[in-house]
């Protein structure tokens, strides 16, 4: 308070108006709280920079090169020494605040043109090389933007009751821009730390809820600076807890499952075999295209298989019995006996296998479902499921093996063939063939095949290409549509703009192909284009890839995909390749030796941790032999060394003795006073401290025989015996570094 | 070599081992000696001066050691009697041919207006003989008890201290030799201090002790009510020591208690910690360690021990760098600076036994 006095005094005796001393004084009064405060708050403000420092170099890595980053990097510290050194803020404080904002905004504006005139001009790429005017412009830009900006949040937390908000507000902002890449299951990204922990086999999930805690500790403490940093350390052991307790949750509940692509009723709770009741799977308006790279499931392939479609079919359930208004999962014991249809524990196997074994192929295939599904899911045609221990419960929802009889005739081997399975009761025939009481389909499907040349007016395929090849030059394909609420959204469709995705499609081929007389069904699953594999093992299965299509049973076959491929589209369903999240997945699925060894390679060529562990063991081994074997040697000399040099090494065996259950020596401590203070626990070290201190101090002439040290050194040895508990002479015969502790 | 020459040569080593023994007993008896002759001294104050036992001890042995104690007490609190007990105890030898002027116990109360011929003593003129004898001052004894030393005049104060330093009285250019044994007792009032002359820390060095006495406990005080009468007429009952005892004894220990040098590298370490240390205006003499040495074996000797250890020099250490060390302004805790200074070199003491 003194200064606030002295600055009174002097100003009274000078002319000032006297508002404008109240000012002043005001003035100098805040810059004092401002100096003790900062004084006392080192270490907040301190902390407070590395958080805003790290929270615009996490920002500024993704946007820009090394330099910018560094730069970033040393104009938080610029900006908050700055706005924490009294120098600056004595000078600056009687300038308002909007005008001093103004003025630090209009420098950093300046900054970012001279960086962008140094980027653009050719002088400096002249003078300079390219690269390095390219460097030094996002230099200078970053450093103008985030001196800048400290700046700004500094001085608004200082000076306004708001700027602290908007502070920790911008480190927040910071955290989550940079970790957004992460959402919708995209576990590889950002790539910043994707690919660092990628490379270092470590869980990528691992990294980023660190980020996470790190974040959460970081606001809260800034935060807590603002108000009473007194209590900081108990408020980061609670908040360290939490975060911990979270990272424990994760362990033991797995994270959070991203609840999508549930459109065609595919993903959901596994079905229980009793309840059937879906929601309507056509989609009013527009079909959320947000989620749609979205990851949920991958798919190792064991067998090589390459479809000659173009695309891989993962077949998870069918729509076959009409309920009236539409084709539902169906109840009817005998109908869709291939379907595999609930996840078991063990082995389980189709009742109905496909026919045409001389066109197939045997491909088995190893499926890590990333979103829980109602029902197992494998490449066209599944034959057989076995669940599998998951190698990540962390990633994977379920993980099992399919069996597969991967089709590998093409259309023509159709042509000629007997639709309906053999074995079918007429009942179940009837039910394939079931659609709803509308005749336009009937008159749809006969004018379409009307025109086929005559040799195949009587074959099954040809009609049913004829239809699907009608649907792919007239039908528009699209998200947005306004079949959701008719009454039969299909008909809507075809018989009205045609526009529609996969599920009116499917639906309306299906009724086409009934409505003449073809057993169909629509299958529902996944069909990933065969270019995603791009050559690997694994395939990674997207909520884009989502589909429903129509299906035909041929005899001796089974049954057919004939997927209409509408050659309008009005929606870009292409996604980018996700080749590195494709892999990493693959290989956590795999689980195989190779996939650690690689891990393993990674690791050798960072830090070889293995050595290093391996060494720091072998190191520390060796020093517990070696202290095992000074300690029992120093245990072991008062009974072997010459009669000279028992008043040291009997003295001694004793001092280790004592240090064992943890009595010593206070440094500076005389001997004698220790063995006084000790007498109480061990009166038999006062007469062996006289005579250590008679030879040592003395004389050196009394000796007592080798026989007489022994005698007082064991001595000790009892006193130990009688005065202490037994797990306290246990540590101090574990322990191998009592020696250490004699003084 | 014969089985005769090996036994001759074995009984040799024998005498050889029974010869150092011979001395070593020999050396040891007398070292018992002295310590009985201290100890009998030391009895003889103990039962006239009651709970004082530390302060006796420290003033035997400074006695012992050759040097002199200055109390800092308040008055009535039995240092008249100290001294007096001391000097009745020492009585002189019988035999002596001793210079008779030396009386066993001498008291001189300083006063402002002392002159330093009244502690020396002066030259008479003896009109019988026509000649000057000198008139033997009060230094004159074995015990002087000086009290209130920090009331005379600066001038008396260094005459005082020159006989202490040097064992002798000049008069008129006559050197006065004081006896042997001679030892003051100097008291001063450490509170009031109005109208003395404070001794400066280089006359400070003249003494080896500087002794605070704080009043003696409850059972010692109520003991010293109840044998008040008693104790009156003990003087003649009590054991005595000739002076030529304490004089031999202090010769004895000289010789016969062993200073290690891990000792007086302990001594010298201290002083310069001491020196350095911020809190320190002004260190310890090498005087103070030189005087110190005695006390060191007289500590030792009293404790039965031939040789200097840890626990002589913490005893012994506060009272001797006590009124010698010159604190920074600030510092009040003396011994807070010492124990932080001695810590290290203690520590090293103790351990060099051990190496």
């Amino acid at each position: 308070m003194k200064p606030v006095l002295v600055t009174t005094v002097s100003y009274e005796n000078c002319d000032k108006p006297e508002h404008l001393q109240s000012i002043e004084i005001i003035v100098s009064n805040t810059s004092t709280a401002n100096m003790t405060a900062r004084s006392n708050h080192l270490l907040p403000t301190g902390l407070r920079a590395v958080i805003v420092a790290s929270a615009f170099w996490l920002l500024s890595l993704s946007l820009t090169v090394v330099s910018g980053s560094v730069a970033a990097l040393l104009g938080c510290g610029l900006a908050c020494y700055l706005a924490a050194s009294r120098r600056t803020t004595d000078a600056l404080s009687a300038i308002r605040t909007p005008v001093l904002l103004g003025a630090v905004v209009l420098l950093s504006l300046l900054g970012l043109l001279l960086a962008s005139s140094m980027a653009n001009s050719s002088l400096t790429a002249n003078v300079l090389s390219p690269i390095t005017a390219f460097n030094s412009a996002e230099f200078i830009k970053w450093l103008a933007l985030a001196t800048g900006t400290t700046f700004v949040l500094r001085t608004l937390a200082q000076r306004t009751g708001y700027g602290a908000i908007v502070e920790i507000l911008f480190v927040a902002s910071a955290f989550v821009i940079t970790l957004a890449a992460h959402r919708n299951g995209m576990i590889h990204r950002p790539f910043l730390l994707g690919d660092y922990a990628i490379t270092r086999g470590i869980d990528p999930a691992t990294i980023l809820m660190a980020f996470g805690c790190a974040a959460v500790l970081a606001l809260s403490s800034l935060l807590m600076i603002e108000n009473n940093h007194r209590r900081l350390p108990y408020h980061f052991a609670v908040l360290g807890v939490l975060c911990l307790s979270l990272l424990g949750y994760i362990q033991l509940f797995g994270l959070p499952t991203p609840q999508l692509t549930n459109d065609l009723g595919l993903t959901g709770q596994a079905q229980d075999g009793r309840s059937n009741a879906r929601e309507n799977p056509f989609q009013d308006g527009e079909n959320s295209a947000e989620d749609r790279e979205a990851p949920v499931a991958v798919v190792v392939f064991r067998d090589d298989y390459e479809p000659i479609n173009g695309a891989y079919y993962f077949r998870e359930s069918a729509y076959s019995q009409f309920n009236g208004t539409m084709l539902d999962f169906s109840s009817h014991r005998s109908m869709d006996q291939d379907l595999l249809e609930n996840f078991t524990n063990t082995r389980s196997e189709t009742a109905q296998p496909p026919g045409a074994l001389d066109q197939r192929r045997s491909v088995r295939t190893t499926v890590g479902m990333l979103v829980p599904h109602r029902s197992p899911f494998g490449l066209a045609t599944p034959v057989a499921y076995e669940n599998k221990p998951n190698p990540n419960n962390l990633r994977f929802k379920r993980t099992y093996d399919v069996e597969s009889l991967a089709p590998e005739y093409d259309y023509e081997y159709m042509i000629g063939r007997e639709t309906g399975r053999a074995d079918w009761s007429e009942e179940v025939r009837q039910e394939y063939l079931q659609l709803p009481d509308d005749p336009r389909y009937g008159e749809l499907a006969q004018q379409l095949i009307a025109n086929l040349r005559p040799e195949f007016a009587d074959d099954p395929f040809a009609k049913a290409w004829a239809i699907k090849t009608y649907l792919d030059e007239n039908g528009i394909y699209s998200l947005k549509n306004e079949h959701a609420y008719a009454d039969d959204p299909a008909g809507s469709f075809l018989f009205g703009d045609l526009t529609g995705y996969c599920m009116h499609f499917s639906f309306a081929a299906t009724y086409l192909f009934r409505s003449i007389g073809i057993p169909a069904r629509v299958g529902i699953g996944y069909s990933v284009p065969a270019v995603n594999r791009g050559g690997g093992s694994s395939l990674l299965v997207q909520a884009v890839h989502g589909h429903a299509w129509p299906e035909i049973y041929f005899r001796d076959v089974g049954w057919v995909i004939v997927d209409p491929a509408p050659q309008q589209t009005l929606v870009d369903m292409t996604t980018d390749p996700q080749n590195d999240l494709q892999q990493l997945l693959g290989d956590m699925l795999r689980d195989e030796a190779a996939f650690e060894e690689f891990l393993q390679s990674q690791r050798t060529s960072f830090l070889n941790l293995t050595i290093i562990l391996n060494s720091l063991y072998a190191l520390i081994g060796l020093t517990l032999l070696v202290a095992y074997l000074v300690k029992s040697y120093r245990l072991w000399a008062p009974g072997h060394s010459s009669p000279a040099q028992q008043y040291r090494v009997a003295y001694r065996a004793a001092l280790d003795r004592l240090a064992g259950i943890g009595i010593r020596r206070k440094v500076g401590e005389s001997r004698e006073h220790f063995a006084r203070r000790v007498a109480a626990k061990s009166p038999a070290l006062l007469p062996l401290t006289q005579a250590h201190l008679d030879y040592a101090l003395g004389h050196h002439s009394e000796r007592l025989d080798a026989q007489q040290w022994r005698q007082l050194q064991s001595q000790v040895a009892k006193d130990i015996q009688q005065n202490f508990s037994p797990w306290k002479r246990c540590l101090a015969v574990i322990n191998p570094f009592t020696w250490l502790l004699t003084r | 070599m014969t089985t005769e020459s090996l036994i001759d040569e074995a009984v040799a080593a024998d005498d050889a081992t029974d010869a150092v023994t011979a001395i070593d007993v020999n050396s040891k008896e007398k070292l018992g000696e002295s310590v009985a002759v201290l100890n009998t001294l030391m009895n003889t104050v103990q039962q006239q001066v009651l709970g004082r036992n530390e302060v006796i001890e420290l003033a035997i042995i400074a006695l012992v050691a050759d040097g002199h104690v200055l109390l800092e007490d308040y008055p009535g609190s039995g240092k008249t009697t100290l001294a007096k007990a001391l000097g009745e105890a020492i009585v002189a030898d019988e035999d002596s041919n001793a210079d008779s002027h030396i009386l066993p116990f001498r008291r001189i109360q300083f006063t402002p207006d002392l002159l330093p011929s009244d502690v020396t003593g002066v030259p008479v003129f003896d009109s019988s003989s026509n000649a000057f004898y000198f008139r033997h001052g009060p230094l004159f004894a074995h015990i002087v008890l000086a009290d209130e030393i920090n009331r005379t005049s600066p001038k008396v104060q260094s005459a005082m201290l020159e006989a202490m330093g040097e064992k002798q009285v000049t008069v008129d250019n006559v050197t006065y030799p004081l006896d042997d044994l001679f030892f003051v007792i100097a008291t001063q009032n450490p509170l009031d201090l109005v109208g003395t002359y404070p001794l400066p820390t280089p006359q400070l060095d003249r003494f080896l002790f500087k002794i605070s006495m704080d009043h003696i406990d409850r059972e010692a005080e109520l003991d010293v009510l109840n044998t008040y009468n008693s104790r009156r007429h003990l003087a003649g009952e009590l054991a005595t020591v000739t002076r030529s005892q304490v004089l031999a004894a202090r010769q004895i220990i000289d010789q016969e208690v062993t200073i290690s040098p891990a000792i007086k590298t302990a001594l010298v370490d201290i002083s310069r910690n001491l020196r350095t240390d911020d809190h320190v205006l002004q260190g310890n003499s090498t005087r103070s360690m030189v005087l110190m040495l005695p006390a060191l074996q007289v500590s030792a000797a009293l404790r039965g021990r031939d040789y200097v250890s840890a626990d002589d020099i913490e005893l012994l250490l506060p009272r001797v760098l006590g009124h010698r060390i010159e604190l920074a302004p600030g510092v009040t805790d003396i011994h807070k600076v010492l124990k932080e200074n001695m810590r290290e070199p203690m520590e090293m003491l103790a351990r060099s036994t051990l190496s």
